[in-house]
């Protein structure tokens, strides 16, 4: 359903007074199946959240297509691809002045009917009532924005949905009820899920876990067979630089 | 008595789609067109028909005054001086609001004065919207200018909005609070094409215990200017906060000065202020609900000026 050809990314950076391009993302080519659960995970740096923006069109690769349904999307706008079905969740979500949960809600479900906006505060079940009329501006805290920002993208009844770091600055007792909102999502609705995460709880519940390292997918599988490649990462994330030489000299402060 | 154009007007800035019920007074084109008074509440001419004293007695709960200003006479500049006693104990809502509807070239204008003595322990709601409208090419002038003295314990809530069309406005504010009493006012501005809005604030913190919020926003369009100053004094151990925002659009341009002093050394005062355009993430995110750009523009407009 959403299929990534020879998708590149990089961005100029300042290099000893010259200019050189840093690739985020390497040619990945990957296809992502209907109705299917992915996780991405991988070190800091490793590209995760750059290849969420490119699918949604936040970002524009450097080179590559993007092809959602069949369909090439690669000069879709943001806006284009949400009315195609594509919702995405943002790992800082944006602050309003003036604009509450009720009013996100209702753009984001195209109505503002009461019954609906409160069948859908039931369906997601972890934003309490309580939050509604609510801004959603820098009063509130971490774990409530993502809360809210979380409802939002549930409310686009999407195709496919992509939470970037959904967990961040959740407490621990709201993760489970988080991985079995998603889940019953995907399962009940068929909704084409990717999670960017570290969190193992949403490893552990997807068809496939997808490990980027350096712009790269270089795992691809279930969670058992990922877990020494991902304990090793744990160890140190800086494995892959060139200056450092692993755990024998880090040359760095950790 | 009301024409088409004046039902509009009173409409837009008072929320009203006829006469009111309860007291209000009604001025037109520099003249009284209606009052009604209440058992409460009273309303006397002031000074050769130039302004009016409204008095409300003590105690009086749940009751509202209506006072709005409708201009449609080309070339005339009205002035008016209200006062307001609001007696102790009180809790009531005043609505102002002018209206000025321009069908020539010919300047029009509106400028008043509104004085607040609030007993103590009363509330106050006070809203005041200002718009203009018309075909006329004739400048919009508006210059209004409060004056609140707040007993012990008081407590009023100001809503200062100019909706739109007004080509000048030079606004002042000023209010000295009592012990133990809070004001709270937000007010909002929107200019568009060469209008110019001005705001110039002062809020003194006289009585101990006594906290004020001032609150700003404004939206800067086409080739507009609006300035807004606030200046806020504690000479008390009081609390006081500025937040003032304004977003800048097409070339707008804005100065924002909040200041702050503290006379006591148990004052305490903050402020934060920004200037700019919309922030990215906000467009981003309204589009990935999907609206277009310019959808997502004007909600988020919409909003911050609500």
């Amino acid at each position: 359903m959403l299929e990534l050809k020879d998708l590149c990314f990089s961005v100029p950076v300042e290099v000893d007074g010259g200019i050189e391009e840093k690739v985020i993302i390497d040619h990945l080519n990957f296809t992502f199946e209907e109705g299917r659960f992915y996780a991405i995970t991988g070190p800091n740096g490793s590209g995760k959240t750059t290849l969420a923006r490119l699918v949604m069109g936040i970002n524009q690769p450097t080179a590559g297509k993007v092809f959602f349904q069949g369909e090439d999307i690669t000069s879709l706008s943001i806006t284009e691809r949400a009315k195609k079905g594509i919702a995405y969740s943002f790992q800082h979500p944006a602050r309003f002045k003036g604009l509450t949960f009720r009013d996100l809600l209702a753009i984001a479900a195209g109505t503002d009917d009461e019954e609906m906006i409160l069948a859908l505060l039931r369906r997601v079940g972890i934003c309490s009532l309580s939050f509604l009329d609510l801004p959603v501006d820098a009063k509130l805290s971490g774990g409530e924005i993502k809360k809210i920002e979380l409802a939002t993208t549930i409310a686009r009844n999407p195709r496919l949905a992509i939470y970037d770091e959904p967990d961040t600055g959740i407490d621990l007792w709201t993760i489970n009820p988080m991985v079995r909102l998603l889940k019953r999502e995907q399962v009940e609705r068929g909704t084409t899920t990717v999670v960017v995460s570290h969190n193992r709880a949403f490893l552990e519940v997807a068809d496939l876990v997808l490990i980027l390292v350096k712009g790269r997918v270089v795992y691809q599988g279930k969670l058992e067979n990922a877990l020494t490649m991902l304990t090793d990462m744990s160890i140190c994330s800086y494995r892959h630089c060139d200056k450092c030489s692993g755990e024998e000299d880090a040359e760095c402060y950790r | 008595m009301l024409n088409a154009i004046d039902k509009e007007l009173l409409k837009t800035v008072a929320d009203l789609e006829d006469i009111p019920k309860g007291a209000y007074n009604i001025r037109k084109d520099g003249k009284l067109l209606s009052r009604a008074t209440s058992a409460n509440i009273d309303i006397e001419t002031y000074g050769d028909g130039k302004g009016i004293i409204v008095k409300i007695k003590p105690h009086t709960i749940n009751e509202s005054v209506h006072i709005p200003v409708i201009l449609s006479q080309a070339g005339l500049f009205d002035v008016v001086y209200n006062r307001f006693e609001v007696g102790e104990g009180s809790d009531v809502t005043i609505i102002a609001g002018c209206g000025i509807h321009c069908g020539g070239p010919d300047p029009e204008g509106h400028a008043g004065v509104h004085e607040f003595i609030v007993g103590k322990n009363a509330r106050v709601k006070y809203v005041e919207k200002h718009f203009a409208t018309g075909p006329g090419r004739g400048k919009r002038t508006l210059n209004p200018a409060t004056k609140v003295f707040l007993a012990e314990g008081a407590q009023v809530e100001m809503e200062l909005t100019q909706i739109g069309g007004v080509d000048e406005a030079h606004r002042k504010n000023e209010l000295i609070l009592g012990p133990g009493s809070m004001a709270l006012v937000t007010e909002r501005v929107m200019t568009e094409g060469e209008q110019i809005a001005e705001s110039r604030n002062t809020i003194i913190l006289e009585g101990a215990k006594s906290r004020a919020n001032m609150i700003s926003r404004s939206v800067i369009k086409g080739d507009s200017v609006q300035n807004f100053y606030a200046v806020m004094e504690a000479q008390a151990p009081a609390f006081g906060h500025i937040e003032c925002d304004a977003i800048i659009m097409d070339n707008g341009r804005n100065e924002t000065i909040p200041s702050l002093k503290a006379l006591h050394p148990e004052a305490e005062l903050s402020h934060e202020a920004s200037i700019g355009k919309i922030a990215g993430d906000q467009l981003t995110k309204l589009m990935s609900l999907g609206l277009t750009y310019d959808e997502a523009v004007a909600r988020i407009i919409q909003g911050f000026l609500r």
